[in-house]
């Protein structure tokens, strides 16, 4: 009877101690956890993107199985396979980022048509309304005219690169003299669009290069680039070394749960990841049909094949930021039709002076389709977050990332939904809770 | 030379033959293959199962699963003992003792149906469990396998059934036996 009451007795101060044991060890593994993701936080993102891309194509490489083929030998086929696509859609999207020349040329274009498009507005108005609405004009939109003018006016150094591409330069051939004509058309627009302002615009269009704030040193950027070039070479690396797991992480992780919760992890892993698989790659579907249809509507309209494409894969990648990609979408557009030229429509009965019109009905179209063909079919309800939430979640990722934090936001709402649901649907299932 | 170079190769092979036979994953296979659940499976498609498995161990009295939770796993014991039973409220009844090449909860592997019973170790145990997803996700992969696992898993519950079927015969012979 002693001897069983003294073996209860250390059984129980052998809890103790685990208990101790394991708080203590948890405690330490989170602040050390904590310091490290801190410190390493520049590889969060990529680790993120590679993980990411592993999830999403994992279909394809269950998919690209053969039989005789070792596992690591089809992942690294269906790797190469993905990295080929990967490769060439970017690098058609490469070739139509402008470079520093077209940067110019783009910016002096995009002024002077802009220019070109309100003198048109203002003069096609018949006689009778002339005076009163181009008074209005000229008071709602000619301030707003005046800061595109400022935002796009080049600053002395870069009128002088102009200038030197203009003639030929970095082994670069002359730009040509039509948009140099524009180049110096520009020179007199900011005096000719309010002439009542013109004194305040001249002062402020010198104001930038005045003011414009010192440029960090070369060194610095140059070294913050290698470090982020650097980091982002995890991410294919992530995305191979997780496309060879053949199930070792997820055996790895259910190990070290407790036997209580062996079944309900299981579970609860497999709906999150049919939940999760479902909505990222739905998404993925959706930004794709997106991207197409704008693209296809582009070509209708007449715009270059290569250009439509960029258009299309930029806005359809931007689409899984809600609200704002259809917005950017908006501007890209828009943007190059106003510059477009010799523009030829495949839709008869189109006026080609009219792209911008189009282009902005296009988007519209799109994102009409969009809303009432693209998501209730291909996300069904697997996006359910309330308007109000998306607002929120998009503008606290761009606080906290910039542009990834936007992109990333929806999709970690809608994990963090999926998995407090999932979570606690499962526990109450298992009479734990 | 070339006898010198047979006697080194075969060295190597004995070798890496040994290494093998000693790895954890072969003591898998083998017993896998003592169970009559996988006893149609070639040793590749075992290897392919046992990829699949998670070793779990539990200690004396620990439960494995209770009843009324759903299921989501089946349970090959690899060593040790298991107690199937049902509480009530004032008792609990020991359906069975099951030990090492027995399997249990193999009822998971269909849906996730609630457990009908307890399961609890008598002594430290080590089991196998399947979970059902794996299972479904293995017919996509390795369609032959995970149909032969059905199938077995279908004719155990045929037997079953059958068995039950003569329990029921034999209950309502007594009854009219005892009636008349």
């Amino acid at each position: 009877m002693s001897n069983g009451q003294d073996f209860e007795e250390k059984e129980r101060e052998r809890k103790t101690r685990r208990r101790v044991f394991y708080t203590t060890l948890a405690t330490l593994a989170l602040i050390f956890g904590g310091f490290l993701i801190w410190k390493l936080r520049i590889l969060i993102l990529p680790i993120v993107v590679g993980a990411l891309l592993a999830f999403l194509f994992r279909p394809v490489k269950d998919r690209f199985r053969v039989r005789w083929l070792p596992h690591e030998l089809q992942v690294l086929c269906s790797f190469a396979l993905i990295g080929l696509v990967l490769f060439f859609a970017f690098n058609t999207l490469r070739k139509h980022i402008p470079d520093e020349e077209q940067k110019l040329e783009f910016k002096v274009r995009l002024k002077y048509k802009l220019n070109e498009r309100y003198r048109q507005l203002v003069a096609k108005l018949p006689e009778r309304k002339s005076n009163a609405v181009t008074a209005l004009i000229e008071k709602e939109v000619g301030p707003l005219m005046d800061k595109v003018n400022q935002a796009l006016a080049l600053d002395p150094n870069e009128r002088d690169l102009f200038l030197k591409y203009a003639a030929g330069y970095n082994g670069k051939p002359p730009i040509q003299s039509k948009f140099v004509d524009y180049f110096r058309a520009n020179q007199n627009t900011a005096e000719y669009v309010i002439p009542e302002k013109t004194p305040t615009s001249a002062a402020s269009s010198t104001t930038p290069a005045a003011t414009a704030p010192a440029q960090p040193p070369a060194a610095d950027e140059s070294r913050n680039l290698e470090s982020k070039i650097s980091a982002w070479i995890l991410a294919p690396l992530i995305f191979l070394f997780l496309g060879f797991d053949n199930g070792q992480i997820r055996r790895f992780f259910i190990s070290l749960v407790p036997n209580r919760y062996f079944e309900l992890s299981l579970t609860v892993l497999d709906e999150l990841d049919d939940a999760i698989g479902r909505y990222l790659r739905g998404t993925l579907l959706e930004c794709f049909l997106v991207g197409l249809t704008l693209t296809l509507g582009l070509v209708l309209l007449g715009i270059p094949l290569g250009i439509a494409v960029a258009i299309g894969v930029v806005s359809g990648l931007l689409n899984a930021i809600p609200f704002l990609g259809t917005v950017i979408a908006l501007v890209i557009g828009v943007g190059y039709a106003l510059i477009a030229e010799n523009v030829s429509p495949l839709i008869p009965g189109l006026n080609p002076n009219d792209l911008a019109l189009y282009v902005l009905i296009l988007v519209v179209i799109v994102h009409v389709l969009d809303d009432v063909v693209f998501q209730p079919f291909v996300l069904g309800s697997a996006a359910n977050v309330h308007p109000l939430v998306v607002v929120v979640a998009i503008i606290s990722g761009s606080l906290i990332m910039g542009l990834w934090g936007m992109l990333f936001a929806i999709p970690a709402v809608v994990v963090v939904k999926t998995a407090v649901a999932t979570f606690f649907k499962e526990l109450k299932d298992y009479r734990i809770i | 030379m070339s006898a010198r170079k047979f006697a080194a190769d075969k060295l190597l092979w004995e070798t890496l033959g040994r290494w093998k036979r000693l790895s954890p994953e072969l003591d898998r296979i083998q017993f896998l293959k003592t169970v009559p659940f996988f006893d149609r499976l070639s040793n590749r498609q075992l290897k392919t199962v046992s990829d699949i498995m998670f070793d779990r161990s539990y200690d004396t009295d620990e439960s494995i699963f209770e009843e009324g939770q759903p299921g989501a796993a089946l349970f090959l014991i690899l060593d040790g003992k298991i107690a199937i039973e049902i509480c009530r409220e004032t008792s609990t009844t020991r359906l069975a003792v099951l030990e090492r090449g027995a399997f249990f909860g193999e009822m998971a592997l269909l849906d996730d149906s609630p457990r009908s019973a307890n399961a609890r170790a008598l002594e430290p145990t080590r089991t196998l469990a399947l979970y059902r997803n794996d299972l479904n996700g293995l017919m996509h992969r390795h369609a032959r396998t995970a149909c032969q696992i059905y199938r077995s898993l279908a004719s155990m519950i045929g037997d079953r059934l059958r068995s039950t079927n003569e329990l029921v015969q034999m209950k309502i012979s007594a009854d009219t036996a005892g009636l008349g």
